[in-house]
């Protein structure tokens, strides 16, 4: 954990120092032991500000949309759902890979918060930190050791893609990689008939606010306008009811067909806990079933399934 | 506000027996911006389309909704009407009220109310039409058609006659495609090289007809009146110009394989000329099985060859030209017989497709014209002929009836007896289908004159025994078990189009049914075009069909592309795609989903915050796109918009419908 800190800051003050890159996206700390923010560091001096540590779970790459306007070269840090998406801006044509330098950090899964409090170990809580095979709490005068396994976000259980599958410079040595079978949920609804899944679904989505934020944070949700902010035509009510909810979802998950990087991202900032990854999955699971393994953010060259014809494409429609 | 004037139609009873048209017209007074509701008894009729002119201009109509039947039908009527009233043909929606309600329902007031949201519908996305605006472009005045068979021969002639230039291009080494394999030919008798083979001599001398046999397409680009196609020219190994047809090459070539024009009952040579009468008269290498190619000896052809017309050298050769108007004309394939296994093709000689009867009867077939059977040269005595083989058959074969079967087998008959008088044809058929002129008592006569035993049944087996074949089957009409001893089994296999013909469909932007035969723009009223403009169907590639009827198919595709080869110019269709390029972000995920190739990128310079800022966004060729709106479904943010659909048409259409 300590290494990989002293290389982020050493990488950072050398490419700013050597004019290299003239931004460096990397995390800074807040206040809390939790807060791991994202941070814009343009001066050589400011990268001792930067931190590592089992809370910068936040992706960078989507503030390189605005960012590369205005700057020559950008540098980041990338863990490996991280880099999956920036692959999915990529495919999106949305950045330009020739003014982004990426340092990997191979990932061994981030701590979620929520976690650690249900635990009961939040209070008086300063740091939190892997050391070995570790997790270690750190408070005033006191210091408590746990199993890390059962404080990992759960995107983490299954990330199959913790080594960053795009970098220029990769920051440590490969973590092993051992996920969890991440359709088991996907199938468990699918044993449901419809319309009892139909009432899971209702039940889910008539929590949503709409806060937009599982839109804002994903990676592959890079529109100028997204056709939800839209007033002519308004494609979306503003009335808070099921319906419109149901009408954002549906379309966001067909927005994401092919291209959702399955980084999770999007459930873990829902703020009312909507299952959004199982929502994603299945349309993934649907899609490597019918025309094929797919895995989106892996190879951003190859075409995507739901934009390329192939004519041995299923086509159950035309077969009377 | 908009002064939308509401046109109902009673199409006879058609509508007006099913739908409380007085209702509807009641309600549609009282939708938003509607200022006049009428109706006729027929508005597509003089008088009708009268009242649609006339209340337009003393209305003061901006928009006009029909209430009838299909756009398909009528949309370009009324668009007419309007445009004769001033006012721009693009304000007028149809409402379906027929095909989308009076023909599907029974209730009458179910039928009413949904009329009613049907006209609510069309006068929400009336409300926001915009006028459009069609652009003008020229035409090429060249045409192309693919495939030389009798349909595209004809084609062919056809359209040279008129004086329009006409590339014809042939995949094979010579024109005359299928009926140049067949002996005699149905309800006649005439034969068929001797009705076929003047009009490929007819193609070969023609001024105005360039002939490209032994050559493909390989790509299709533009649109009508501006296609530009791209001919794989392949490589003959034979300088046509010093060629003089003597023959000495192929008859000295040691190289021997299955001809396909016999149906792989002969060999050919490595260098061959696919029949006597092929035109053109010029062989052609096999490179695959030539000794030269494979194994760079012999030679022995350039050796003989008194003209020195053999070129090892030559090379495919890629040409590109444009044409105004495409003809296709494919022809068919037999299907596979694997699947069908009880009927033992392939596992004696014996047993035969009706096509190798066909060359196994004529003159210059395999055998002379002596039917003879394959197992011993011999004559036959008993043959059994089984209709439908793969046709009829939803569960292995094609569940279409081949159109054709019924008719060459009774000929098949007829010639047998003709041959052999002795003989006996047996004929296991479901039903006999004889609708065409004079083909009942062509029919007849098999049966009464020539003696053919119809058998109605399906045959469950054929199986050797000794050196003669045993046919297991079941008259379904005595609902007995048959036993017939057979020296020959002819197979009346169903036809299928062109093993590649959704592939060239694709290039061709064309659509295919489920077993791959083009679909035309409408089943009855436009039989002989595509859905894309300019490209028409000739021939069995589009159905099954015999001679005759592909003769005449081929006419009318001629003629109207002739229609289209005389306009100077031709005036687009305004509803195109349209990219907002504010909302474009550049992925370019329309541009590969694009059947028409019409998309592109292009690089855009604007000002954010006193910055020049470049990106892509895409771009589209108004004269390319066919308006098919899957650019609008395949863009997220919505920044493509179908002019004529717009989102905020469909999306008021939508609200409308729901209300
Ligand atoms: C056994 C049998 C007996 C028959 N007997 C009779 C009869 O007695 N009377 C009667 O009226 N009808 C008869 N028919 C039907 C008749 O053969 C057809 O109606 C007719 O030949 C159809 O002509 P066509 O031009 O559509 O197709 P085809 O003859 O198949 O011609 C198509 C041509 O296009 C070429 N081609 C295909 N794909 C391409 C490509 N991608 N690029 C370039 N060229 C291509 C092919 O090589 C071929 O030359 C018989 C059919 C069969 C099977
Ligand atoms: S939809 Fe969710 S899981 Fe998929 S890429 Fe976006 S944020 Fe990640
Ligand atoms: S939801 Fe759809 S339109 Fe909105 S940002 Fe995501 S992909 Fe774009
Ligand atoms: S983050 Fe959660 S609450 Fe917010 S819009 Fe997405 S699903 Fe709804
Ligand atoms: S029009 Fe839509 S799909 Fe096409 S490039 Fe622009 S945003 Fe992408
Ligand atoms: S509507 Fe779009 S996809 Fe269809 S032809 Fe036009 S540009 Fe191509």
């Amino acid at each position: 954990m300590k290494a990989m800190l002293q290389k982020i800051r050493k990488e950072a003050a050398s490419v700013l120092a050597s004019g290299e890159a003239d931004l460096v996206l990397g995390w800074g700390k807040g206040p809390l032991w939790w807060q791991s923010y994202p941070a814009f560091i343009e001066e050589e001096k400011e990268t001792g500000s930067l931190t590592w540590d089992p809370f910068c779970v936040p992706n960078l790459s989507k503030y390189l949309l605005e960012e590369l306007w205005v700057k020559q070269k950008v540098a980041l840090f990338l863990k490996g759902c991280d880099a999956l998406g920036f692959n999915q801006l990529l495919q999106d044509k949305r950045v330009d890979r020739e003014k982004v330098l990426i340092f990997g950090i191979p990932c061994s899964g981030l701590i979620d918060p929520q976690k650690v409090e249900r635990a009961g170990l939040h209070q008086g809580l300063h740091s939190v930190e892997h050391q070995g095979g570790e997790l270690v709490f750190s408070y005033k005068d006191d210091q408590k050791k746990e199993d890390p396994s059962s404080f990992y976000y759960d995107k983490c259980l299954t990330c199959r893609h913790p080594n960053p599958v795009v970098f220029d410079m990769m920051l440590g040595d490969a973590v092993a990689v051992n996920p969890q079978e991440r359709f088991a949920a996907v199938g468990e609804l699918e044993k449901q008939d419809v319309s009892e899944r139909y009432r899971y679904w209702e039940r889910q989505f008539s929590r949503c606010i709409r806060c937009f934020a599982c839109r804002n944070v994903c990676p592959a949700c890079s529109c100028r306008e997204c056709i939800f902010d839209l007033t002519d035509p308004r494609w979306l009510g503003k009335a808070n009811v099921l319906s419109e909810n149901q009408f954002y979802h549906i379309t966001r998950a067909f927005h994401m067909a092919g291209r959702c990087v399955d980084c999770g991202e999007c459930a873990r900032v829902c703020p009312v806990d909507i299952p959004l990854t199982s929502l994603n999955r299945k349309l993934i699971k649907d899609l490597n079933e019918l025309y094929g393994e797919y895995d989106a953010g892996v190879e951003p060259e190859k075409e995507p399934p739901l934009i390329t014809f192939n004519p041995g494409d299923p086509a159950a429609f035309l077969e009377s | 506000m908009r002064r939308i004037g509401v046109f109902v139609c009673w199409c006879g009873t058609n509508i007006g027996a099913t739908v409380d048209l007085e209702t509807v017209m009641e309600k549609a007074r009282q939708m938003p911006g509607v200022v006049f509701a009428g109706d006729n008894k027929y508005m597509c009729s003089e008088i009708g389309q009268t009242l649609i002119r006339d209340t337009i201009v003393q209305e003061r109509l901006d928009r006009v909704v029909v209430a009838s039947c299909s756009p398909r039908m009528h949309e370009l009527t009324f668009r007419k009407t309007a445009a004769a009233a001033g006012l721009n043909p693009y304000l007028v929606e149809i409402a379906n009220i027929r095909e989308h309600c009076s023909w599907v329902h029974k209730d009458k007031a179910e039928a009413t109310q949904k009329a009613i949201s049907l006209v609510r519908t069309a006068v929400a996305k009336a409300a926001r039409n915009k006028p459009l605006q069609a652009d003008q472009f020229a035409v090429t005045h060249r045409a192309l058609v693919i495939g030389a068979g009798i349909a595209g021969i004809q084609a062919a002639l056809d359209i040279g006659e008129t004086g329009f230039e006409v590339d014809l291009v042939e995949r094979t080494p010579s024109i005359g495609g299928r009926m140049a394999q067949l002996d005699k030919t149905f309800p006649t008798l005439d034969c068929s090289a001797c009705i076929l083979t003047p009009k490929m001599v007819d193609v070969a001398v023609h001024p105005k007809i360039n002939l490209y046999t032994y050559s493909e397409i390989e790509a299709v680009e533009g649109y009508v009146g501006n296609f530009e196609v791209t001919l794989r020219q392949k490589a003959r190994s034979i300088d046509k110009e010093k060629c003089t047809g003597c023959g000495i090459c192929y008859e000295k070539c040691p190289s021997k394989v299955d001809g396909e024009f016999e149906e792989g009952m002969s060999k050919r040579k490595a260098i061959y000329v696919p029949f006597p009468q092929a035109v053109p008269n010029v062989p052609v290498i096999d490179r695959e099985n030539c000794r030269w190619f494979t194994k760079e000896k012999c030679g022995v052809c350039k050796k003989v060859c008194p003209a020195d017309a053999v070129d090892f050298e030559q090379s495919d050769q890629l040409i590109k030209q444009k044409y105004g108007a495409i003809v296709v004309a494919t022809g068919f394939d037999l299907v596979d017989l694997d699947e069908f296994g009880e009927f033992g093709y392939g596992k004696h000689p014996d047993i035969i497709t009706s096509m190798e009867f066909e060359r196994l009867v004529n003159a210059s077939g395999p055998t002379g014209g002596k039917l003879l059977r394959p197992s011993n040269q011999e004559p036959p005595r008993n043959v059994v002929f089984i209709h439908c083989v793969g046709s009829r058959d939803k569960s292995r074969g094609k569940p279409y009836c081949s159109k054709i079967c019924c008719m060459y087998t009774a000929k098949h008959a007829i010639l047998l007896k003709e041959k052999y008088p002795k003989s006996q044809a047996y004929v296991f058929y479901i039903d006999v289908r004889t609708a065409g002129k004079e083909f009942e008592e062509f029919h007849r006569r098999a049966v009464e004159e020539y003696g053919a035993a119809y058998l109605r049944g399906i045959v469950g087996k054929v199986f050797p025994s000794g050196d003669k074949l045993l046919v297991n089957g079941v008259d379904t009409l005595s609902n007995q078990t048959v036993e017939l001893e057979a020296d020959l089994v002819v197979l009346a296999t169903a036809i299928t189009p062109r093993r590649d013909a959704a592939a060239l469909g694709r290039m061709l932007g064309i659509g295919t049914d489920g077993h791959n035969y083009f679909v035309e723009a409408h089943p009855k009223l436009r039989p002989v075009e595509s859905h894309t403009a300019g490209i028409f169907l000739a021939g069995t590639c589009q159905g099954p069909r015999d001679i005759p009827e592909t003769v005449a198919q081929a006419g009318g595709a001629a003629a109207k592309a002739i229609a289209l080869l005389s306009k100077e110019t031709l005036l687009s269709d305004p509803c195109v795609s349209n990219v907002n390029e504010s909302l474009c972000t550049g992925c370019l995920a329309c541009l590969p989903v694009c059947p028409y190739k019409a998309i592109s990128e292009k690089t855009i310079t604007e000002k954010v915050h006193g910055q020049e800022r470049r990106r892509l966004v895409a771009e589209i060729n108004n004269a390319l796109c066919q308006g098919c709106g899957a650019c609008s479904t395949a863009c997220r943010p919505g920044a493509m918009n179908l002019l004529g659909f717009t989102n905020e048409q469909l999306l008021a259409e939508v609200d409308a419908i729901c209300l």
